[in-house]
């Protein structure tokens, strides 16, 4: 508990916490990388006996592996398509119209939150039963597209409201149209953030396990339902790192891209720190 | 990309009248209605009245059930001990590490942040995986302790500790951030004057510094709750088969016992456990928004 404010010459309170968060975070990931690379690795050996790309030839050549990369690409795609063109327009009228309700129906998105996570799908899937959505495509873009909708809407909605309302009000004064502004002003400036929206939308919907196993289950199957299934079924462990580092793309992507939003503190407190 | 900008461009003028703002939020808005909202309405409704011959009646029979069955509790009082060991394991790793981040100015420090924000990129899944090579049998934890002969460990793999460690790495990034901001509304001025008055490191935390953050560890804590009560995946790949956490339980009771009845009964039980923090994490973040 360091809560010094003088600056020491060696921060050994630092150095103690990023060397035990490189073995507890870092570590791991790299043990589950070297896995993917290594044709032999048999109990004792501390390092693999043997490296190589064996196993990535074979994952690869596995069908189910292929048509579950399909499957979740193109749900996600789906699913961010469809969020952001229900999302974006909304986000515009949250932050820059007014309407009657608009705080109540604003902060409503804040509902699907407000229960556990697991829950909520299950009650969702009692309705789904009876409209036939178990098993289906369009069922599992239902249920991914409503976790998409608050990140979509507030955080377009920061950024929307981060666009200085002078600089659109001088520009219609010297004659630009509702158009020219929203192209030029605001949505230059607004762009990014709602890029890295979209983005954290997508990577969130690939990666989205539990409602798309209670509601896919068993026709579609994602990745991360493949990776399940090959966890406790599958004796070939190489199948498993390979798949993992296979699955980690999109969110080593969405890392190198996001981490300003991230660490912006407007993230946080949309969680509500 | 072309739907950002294809659609708020119809609504550009600031200048609109009232009902096109509304007809923009309508669809999102009622998704809510229909799949947050309706859901929970109907769990509740369909749990408690019965279909019988002569027409539905009013039975709370499905309740009186999952409270007297044994099975049924023990998953419960697993879910309930798993939650709070998390919950109260996040807080003893993330305060020291948010604390240590708002306070140092060394460089090392941003190194920390890096790796404490790191888990929100690694997917659950994979977390899953990586425990089990590093911590599980014959994994990267015994092939060491075997190389220095040292007996291996009991590993915490499919047994409760396995559903405790696994969220818990994955919850640190986020519980971690709403500390931090938190931490951000203590100002030097306030811990400058205290230690002036003469307190000490501790004094200085537990008067100045946890008072004013309480709110900030309460939302911490909410959420942690709400994403550990009824999760899945990690509880379910990591954890024991019997008893198993709500998550599992109610995937298990839907697909393969074909009991929607019975895991939407979990659920509503899930609700009625974390609608305290459900409420008190909503009220926050929108006090949060609005001032």
């Amino acid at each position: 508990m360091t809560a010094t404010l003088a600056r020491p010459k060696w921060d050994w309170t630092g150095i103690v916490f990023a060397v035990v968060l490189t073995l507890v975070i870092v570590f791991p990931l790299i043990v589950v990388g070297t896995r993917a690379f290594t044709n032999v690795w048999r109990y004792p050996s501390v390092i693999p006996q043997e490296f190589g790309l064996k196993f990535w030839n074979q994952t690869l050549a596995r069908a189910d592996v292929w048509s579950s990369i399909t499957t979740s690409l193109t749900l996600a795609a789906t699913v961010t398509f469809l969020s952001a063109l229900i999302c974006l327009p909304a986000a515009y009228a949250f932050a820059r119209l007014d309407f009657p309700g608009r705080n109540l129906l604003f902060f409503s998105f804040l509902a699907g939150h407000a229960f556990p996570k697991f829950g909520l799908p299950v009650a969702i899937a009692g309705i789904f039963l009876q409209l036939n959505l178990i098993g289906t495509f369009w069922g599992v873009v239902l249920i991914q597209l409503v976790g998409t909708l608050l990140f979509m809407i507030w955080i377009p909605v920061a950024a929307f409201r981060a666009v200085d309302r002078r600089m659109e009000e001088a520009a219609r004064d010297v004659g630009a149209s509702p158009f020219r502004v929203f192209w030029s002003i605001t949505l230059p400036r607004a762009g990014p953030t709602i890029a890295a929206a979209i983005l954290l939308s997508f990577v969130g919907t690939f990666y989205e396990t539990e409602g798309a196993r209670l509601i896919g289950a068993p026709q579609v199957r994602t990745l991360p339902v493949l990776m399940i299934s090959f966890i406790n079924n599958q004796p070939v462990i190489q199948y498993g790192a390979v798949l993992s580092v296979l699955l980690w793309v999109p969110s080593f992507i969405a890392l190198l891209s996001a981490r300003r939003v991230v660490n912006s503190g407007s993230f946080a407190r949309g969680f509500g720190g | 990309m072309t739907a950002v900008t294809s659609g708020p461009i119809v609504a550009a003028p600031a200048t609109c009248k009232r009902p096109i703002g509304l007809l923009l939020v309508a669809i999102p808005v009622l998704m809510v209605i229909w799949l947050v909202i309706w859901p929970i309405i109907s769990a509740v409704i369909t749990t408690l009245w019965v279909k019988t011959p002569e027409g539905s009646a009013f039975s709370i029979e499905t309740y009186r059930f999952f409270f007297s069955d044994g099975y049924s509790l023990s998953n419960l009082s697993m879910t309930l001990w798993t939650t709070g060991v998390c919950a109260i394991l996040l807080l003893i790793v993330c305060l020291p590490i948010a604390l240590y981040l708002r306070f140092s100015t060394s460089r090392v420090s941003a190194y920390v942040q890096g790796l404490a924000i790191f888990p929100m990129f690694v997917p659950s899944i994979i977390l899953s995986f990586a425990f089990i090579r590093v911590l599980g049998p014959n994994g990267t934890v015994d092939l060491l302790l075997n190389a220095v002969n040292l007996p291996k460990i009991r590993t915490p793999y499919l047994t409760p500790r396995g559903p405790v460690i696994g969220p818990v790495w994955d919850n640190i990034p986020l519980t971690v951030l709403i500390l931090l901001s938190g931490l951000g509304a203590v100002s030097n001025q306030s811990i400058e004057a205290a230690r002036d008055v003469g307190a000490g490191r501790f004094a200085v935390l537990w008067h100045i510094i946890l008072p004013r953050i309480s709110n900030s560890i309460l939302v911490a804590i909410s959420f942690a709750v709400l994403g550990i009560f009824s999760a899945f995946t990690l509880p379910y790949v990591l954890g024991p088969a019997a008893p198993e956490m709500m998550g599992p339980f109610m995937q298990r009771t839907f697909h393969e016992l074909f009991e929607p009845r019975t895991a939407i009964t979990c659920a509503v039980v899930t609700f009625g456990f974390c609608i305290v923090f459900g409420l008190f994490y909503v009220r926050s973040v929108a006090k949060n928004r609005t001032t």
